[in-house]
């Protein structure tokens, strides 16, 4: 006759956590970074370019300005953020208490 | 952002024409050569342009390359046509029957090029400036 063996009852499983963050990603601070860092590359880009057109490295007028748009245009992108962040921790901070 | 990749697209539309007018150029300037280094006269050359590959689909998956496109110069080849022969007894290069080989070029041709690459460069650039005055605009949503 076979045996038969029975396990113990297990607890119920834990439920997910309804709090913290939702599934494991990067946190507002790491994105804001990462695009920070992303702005920083394209201004650099842009500096190699200049300077590279400047010295006779380069002879391409129209990649170098586009080089300086994209630089430009991602960096007004950055401020635009930068603002809205500082208004709301100022909204923050005009709070009644 | 997206909208880079359409100024990198048009980016390499304006290499491409710039190149197209370098070789117009030199067919202009090379109108009435009859000695190369080749031998022979000179050959009309023409610009071949082909789209930029399209990346694998795994990579645009994994997110390596973006699908954006573009242009680029295939290849400069000279034109197969037969040169012209003009009567020029004293000249050099002229044959027993004092005929010299010219190059195949119309200047009046090469003028109509050159203002199709013109007019193209010119249409690349306002889509740059398009694309560049979307992204201003797209800003100033939060303005």
């Amino acid at each position: 006759m076979a045996e038969i063996t029975i396990g113990p009852i297990e607890g119920p499983a834990p439920l997910p956590r309804t709090t913290g963050p939702a599934r494991p990603g990067k946190s507002f601070g790491e994105t804001l970074s990462e695009s920070i860092a992303q702005v920083n590359e394209l201004q650099k880009a842009a500096e190699t370019a200049a300077q590279d057109l400047a010295v006779g490295k380069s002879k391409d007028i129209a990649q170098t300005l586009i080089a300086i748009e994209k630089a430009s245009i991602s960096f007004q992108l950055m401020m635009q953020v930068r603002n809205r962040m500082l208004e709301a921790y100022q909204e923050v901070m005009r709070m009644q208490v | 952002m997206d909208l880079f990749s359409a100024m990198d697209v048009s980016g390499s539309a304006l290499s491409a024409q710039r190149t197209r007018m370098n070789v117009i150029a030199d067919n202009l300037a090379n109108a009435e050569t009859s000695r190369t280094p080749a031998g022979g006269p000179y050959r009309k050359k023409e610009v071949v342009f082909g789209a930029q590959p399209v990346p694998a689909f795994a990579e645009l998956l994994r997110g390596i390359k973006a699908a954006r496109g573009g242009v680029e110069v295939l290849a400069v080849v000279e034109s197969p046509a037969p040169p012209r022969r003009v009567h020029r007894p004293g000249h050099p290069d002229a044959d027993a029957q004092g005929y010299v080989a010219l190059p195949d070029i119309n200047p009046v041709i090469e003028m109509v090029d050159m203002i199709a690459a013109t007019r193209a460069y010119e249409a690349n650039v306002t889509a740059i400036q398009a694309a560049k005055a979307m992204a201003q605009k797209a800003l100033e949503i939060g303005r």
